[in-house]
């Protein structure tokens, strides 16, 4: 019988995403000011984040832009052993890393971000973390490297 | 609505790799298995309706491609894409066609080729203004979900490790399931390696190539075909938030399981769902998730789940069966997935399950899970 082959393809793909002005709002607080702007639905008065047109539990629109602390309090969390493709560089993601969901004081909504410590007996979901920026920053959710305990805080 | 019943399904050997055969080969075997089984030709298929994530082959158009292996020429075909529940929904979409009158006899295959690609890939094209920054793939966002689950519920490793220990001694008896491990013991379960706290690999699905396909029939149909046909009696799905952090402890809480099952149980009379349902065959994509979906489908109280695997109620030989194939955590090809949890249910009902039959099944559930939390459920029965 023949022998089965493979056959390898590797391809190079650029895409440019549009933002809209809420996502636009977003990128230029966090870039220009440090802030974290989330939007509030006038009907249950959800604070999301990340911002977005629509509550989708009340389908009203929302307009009204809250601003959101850099520190919050983790509600879940994992240290992540298992390499991943970083869809940011195509690269795999160095292990192991620290990932929570935090809320954010001020959102209602969680935001899945890093965190420093990758030791699982030093986390708690409760624990208060803060968040460490990047000097230089570039208007992406990366301008935050990741979260650090608050009695660690320099 | 008219009645509807699966007369038929086929299904192909599941494997980390299919090198001896394309998507549409596979996609081919599965039919005619399908058709055979339910002792009809493709001529007699009115419409056919497929389950593929494509991005995890990289492939566009499957439909196009892949169509033909279906016996797609000349009749009508749709693709279905929506992650986990891809099979589930194409499934609920055939009954729909067969139910509203639209045809009387409609194909449904799903398939993926996981080898054919890095299945990250497909899952690193997440949104790309948000969860492209801080994504972590299917294992990191279920680990974070299951941390919550955990605190919540108090079930324990031992408890998650009987769930994977149970699914793979179950696909012993399934020939056609991937993993294939012979004695496996809870020990080994948390003796492999941490994918991510508390994942280990072994509580976790595999990525598998197969496919699989189920035949629908209405009623007068059903009865000329099949001398036992599965009557489908309820299907319900329910989609939710996009991002992961929209959800309030998805584990915990799982609305759109709770919702479906609810709505699914109200259509077909169902109160006490351990005592009346006869096999399940549910969506797994880790070992935790099977405990927390005992509780979203009411097998049992809040916080009764680890009772539940302790106690062998959903073991081949307990109160409710759940999983006789060795489920997703034993063979994972995305897009047929969901088509194998309703296959699966349909050959009990049939009695068509080989070794791994549950005795006398007059009611099965079957379910899907897809992305951060979407469900399907649906129920077949023998009457």
């Amino acid at each position: 019988m023949t022998e089965l082959l493979r056959v390898p393809h590797t391809m190079t793909l650029a895409w440019r995403y549009g933002t809209s002005w809420y996502f636009a709002e977003f990128i230029r607080a966090l870039r220009d000011e440090r802030r974290l702007l989330g939007l509030r639905c006038p009907a249950c008065r959800r604070v999301y984040l990340p911002p977005r047109p629509v509550c989708g539990n009340c389908y009203a629109e929302l307009r009204e832009w809250v601003e959101v602390k850099d520190s919050g309090t983790i509600r879940a969390f994992t240290i992540v052993h298992t390499p991943i493709i970083d869809p940011t560089s195509g690269q795999l993601r160095p292990t192991p890393y620290g990932m929570a969901l935090i809320q954010l004081d001020g959102a209602d909504t969680t935001l899945n971000h890093y965190l420093a410590e990758n030791d699982p007996s030093q986390l708690q979901i409760g624990m208060r973390v803060q968040a460490v920026w990047r000097k230089e920053r570039s208007g992406m959710l990366s301008d935050i490297v990741h979260f650090v305990a608050m009695n660690n805080e320099q | 609505m008219r009645r509807v019943a699966v007369i038929g399904t086929g299904q192909t050997k599941h494997a980390k790799a299919r090198d001896d055969a394309t998507q549409s080969e596979l996609v081919r075997q599965a039919t005619t298995r399908a058709l055979a089984d339910a002792g009809i030709t493709i001529h007699e298929v009115d419409a056919i309706v497929l389950s593929n994530m494509e991005l995890f082959e990289g492939r566009a158009l499957p439909e196009m491609w892949v169509g033909e292996g279906a016996g797609g020429y000349r009749k009508p075909v749709m693709k279905i894409a929506t992650g986990g529940t891809s099979g589930t929904s194409a499934c609920i979409a055939g009954y729909h066609q067969c139910a509203s009158g639209l045809f009387d006899i409609v194909l449904v295959v799903g398939w993926e080729k996981h080898s054919e690609g890095a299945t990250q890939t497909g899952m690193a094209l997440t949104d790309p203004l948000w969860d492209r920054n801080v994504a972590s793939g299917a294992v990191g966002n279920f680990a974070l979900s299951i941390s919550q689950y955990v605190a919540a519920r108090g079930v324990t490793p031992q408890q998650a490790a009987k769930v994977a220990v149970k699914a793979r001694r179950n696909a012993t008896r399934n020939p056609y399931a991937h993993l294939q491990i012979d004695g496996i013991t809870v020990e080994q379960v948390l003796q492999s390696r941490m994918l991510a706290d508390p994942v280990h690999l072994l509580d976790m699905c595999p990525q598998s190539d197969g496919a699989c396909a189920v035949i629908y029939a209405v009623e007068d149909r059903a009865k000329k075909f099949c001398p036992r046909p599965s009557w489908v009696r309820a299907a319900v799905t329910r989609h939710d938030q996009p991002y992961i952090g929209d959800l309030d402890r998805r584990l915990v809480t799982m609305r759109t399981l709770r919702d479906a099952a609810r709505e699914a149980y109200q259509r077909v009379g169902i109160t006490e769902p351990l005592r009346e349902i006869d096999v399940a065959e549910i969506y797994e994509p880790v070992s935790y998730a099977e405990l927390a979906w005992y509780e979203a489908l009411g097998f049992c109280a809040e916080g009764e789940a680890g009772r539940l695997i302790d106690d062998g109620v959903t073991e081949m030989n307990g109160e409710l069966p759940v999983n006789p194939s060795g489920g997703v955590l034993s063979t994972n090809p995305v897009g047929a997935s969901g088509v194998l949890r309703v296959a699966e249910a349909a050959m009990q009902v049939m009695g068509r399950a080989g070794d791994h039959q549950v005795p006398d099944v007059r009611l099965a559930l079957a379910t899907g899970y897809g992305v951060y939390a979407w469900s399907d459920v649906i129920i077949l029965s023998a009457d």
